[in-house]
């Protein structure tokens, strides 16, 4: 059997986490498009938090560590003793440290948000509007044909300002998005 | 008129689109004469750097015992204007300020472009240019390292990083607004933003990874503001000259950092604004809260000042008072007022909340702040050493044609890069502007009230 994709696209934010939430009660899993990061629609969503915490967090300790390791370990191959001074001189080395953590850990971040979003975006998402970069919001629904028309209706009565309807065939269907 | 007003009072999200890509549109021949006057003067100042490198150091009139002047005042300034670039956009935004929203990405610009023209100073005042990497952790044929104990270092470290998390702190904002612009583009514009929003298109799971990465990195750039500015003023505080060695020198570097670079937002903003006509956007309310900002760091450098001046006296240390004399009363000393004029005394108008509102005022007194910050760096830089503890070889150091040149040069660099910047890419956050669009009608409508 042949599957459509249903996009709605609202122009308030709350009509779209409205209609979000009627489609979760009915089992579907629809893809959100919005111009603004929306706190609504997470919730609405139940997203988890991002992994990108752990890639920073990963991503600062390496950085911290490389800077003890670079401050000390280059103080200790080459012992040069300074007026009696220590060879390492923990206080200033921990600026070198500081930097170092920042910088990787900053690092880390943009590329855990590349790896965890999908970014670049090779092979974007069909169904997507421009207004959805602008000043509309907009749900995305795979099913199945007959549930196609239930869709729309269900978007329409949510206070959807457009819905569109096409059909998809099986080479046209990608793994990552199914509806239910 | 009345019938505007309803419009005017409550923007959508179109019309802040709408706005916003209009800079975008292509740049008449007013605005390419003014690229190319920008572009003039940033050939005479590295033809006159080419000349430099060419016949010796000695052209640009450094000798003992000034041997750090304008190029190092030039250094600190422009490192000192990029911080309030990054108070505005990571730290006012920890703190869920709204009207930062309107002018964020115009500080954050000139945060990166602030921290590159910064970054050409150091090599250019180095002899030999061409090893600038000397101090990167490189060890040299006797496999010996940089000594990681010297602030020279530590700057290396700190203003590379800060450049590096600046970009990336600018970029990934820049993202969802240059898709949106992207998807109202053609030809070869839609092309390039395309490529630099790599594909972006506002999904759930594109924004909740952004909304994430874009919070860790500024939380990250708010330690980094204030480590980059205190590291700047080590560079001074570590040596044991007076007027330098001081433990003050942190917080009040970085509070003159957050002046200065808050002044200059104003010197940018305040002409764009009138040029591109985003009356709309950037209201009364944002030049407000600027302009408050500007007087609150305008009090703390008083205070640091005083402090200084407070510790030389209470000390009684001979070559302090002497080297303090000498920059209140010496030759140069009217630098000294010049400075206290325009960074103590003329902000004071700014307790006025009409002045607060009123661009003409504020453009001029933001001009006063950026003399005076630069004159402040000069008095504290080439000052403090002219009048070292020997006092046979004191020298009160007067900047040559070469470095005046490669100073003007370095404005026109920098201006010449956030006026390309402001015709290709958005200045304005839409994305951030839409989230905030209620206190963005609170302001158009207290405006509205106001001038009726």
């Amino acid at each position: 059997m042949s599957e459509v994709r249903v996009v709605a696209s609202f122009t308030d934010e709350e009509q779209c986490v409205h209609a979000l939430e009627r489609l979760l009660a009915d089992g579907v899993r629809p893809r959100v498009f919005s111009p603004i990061p929306s706190e609504k629609i997470n919730h609405a969503l139940y997203l988890k938090r991002s992994h990108v915490r752990g890639w920073v967090l990963t991503g600062g300790i390496f950085g911290a560590l490389s800077g003890f390791a670079i401050t000390l370990g280059t103080s200790y191959e080459w012992g040069l003793n300074a007026g009696g001074k220590p060879i390492a001189s923990i206080p200033p080395y921990l600026i070198i440290v500081f930097e170092l953590m920042i910088l990787c850990g900053g690092i880390a971040g943009v590329l855990g948000f590349f790896s965890n979003a999908r970014v670049p975006a090779l092979d974007p998402i069909e169904g997507y509007s421009n207004h959805f970069s602008g000043d509309r919001f907009g749900i995305m629904v795979i099913c199945d044909e007959a549930e196609g028309g239930k869709m729309e209706t269900l978007l329409k009565e949510s206070g959807a300002a457009e819905v569109t309807s096409e059909t998809l065939y099986s080479a046209e269907l990608s793994p990552g998005h199914a509806a239910h | 008129m009345a019938a505007a007003a309803p419009t005017a009072i409550a923007p959508t999200y179109t019309d802040i689109d709408r706005q916003v890509r209009s800079v975008l549109a292509p740049g008449g021949l007013q605005y390419w004469a003014w690229i190319c006057f920008c572009a003039f003067f940033v050939c005479i100042g590295a033809s006159l750097w080419a000349n430099q490198i060419y016949r010796g150091l000695g052209v640009s009139g450094l000798k003992q015992p000034t041997m750090w002047a304008v190029y190092i005042t030039n250094f600190v300034f422009w490192v000192g204007i990029a911080h309030s670039g990054t108070l505005i956009s990571a730290i006012l935004f920890l703190f869920r300020t709204r009207w930062r929203t309107a002018v964020y990405r115009l500080a954050e610009t000139m945060t990166v472009f602030a921290v590159l023209t910064a970054g050409l100073f150091p090599v250019i005042h180095l002899g030999r240019p061409w090893f600038f990497y000397w101090l990167l952790p490189y060890p040299n044929e006797r496999s010996l390292q940089p000594d990681f104990r010297s602030p020279l270092v530590w700057d290396a470290f700190a203003v590379s990083t800060y450049l590096t998390i600046s970009t990336l702190f600018l970029f990934m904002g820049l993202i969802p607004d240059v898709a949106n612009a992207r998807d109202a583009a053609k030809g070869w514009r839609k092309t390039f933003y395309s490529i630099v929003s790599m594909g972006w298109q506002g999904t759930d799971r594109q924004w909740r990874h952004f909304s994430m990465a874009y919070l860790l990195l500024a939380g990250f750039a708010t330690p980094l503001v204030i480590s980059v500015h205190s590291v700047v003023s080590w560079d001074f505080a570590m040596a044991q000259l007076p007027g330098w060695h001081s433990t003050i020198f942190a917080p009040y570097f970085v509070a003159g950092a957050i002046f200065s670079g808050v002044a200059m937002v104003l010197t940018l903003l305040i002409p764009i604004r009138k040029i591109m006509g985003l009356e709309d956007l950037i209201t009364p309310w944002h030049l407000d809260n600027l302009a408050k900002v500007i007087l609150l760091t305008s009090l703390v450098i008083t205070y640091s000042y005083t402090c200084e001046s407070f510790m030389v006296w209470y000390t009684h240390d001979p070559f302090e008072v002497v080297t303090f004399n000498q920059r209140y009363f010496g030759p140069q000393g009217y630098l000294f007022w010049v400075m206290v004029l325009c960074n103590c005394l003329i902000p004071l108008l700014l307790f006025s909340p009409r002045v607060r509102i009123n661009p003409v005022w504020l453009f001029i007194i933001s001009l006063f702040v950026n003399v005076g910050m630069w004159t402040e760096r000069f008095v504290i830089i080439a000052g403090s050493l002219a009048t070292n503890t020997e006092p046979s070889q004191w020298h009160f150091f007067t900047p040559s044609i070469t470095e005046i040149f490669i100073t003007v040069g370095s404005f026109a660099w920098f201006l010449m890069l956030f006026s390309l910047f402001a015709r290709f890419l958005p200045i304005i956050s839409m994305t951030e502007l839409k989230e905030g669009i209620r206190y963005l009608r609170e302001a158009l409508r207290d405006n509205y009230r106001r001038a009726a």
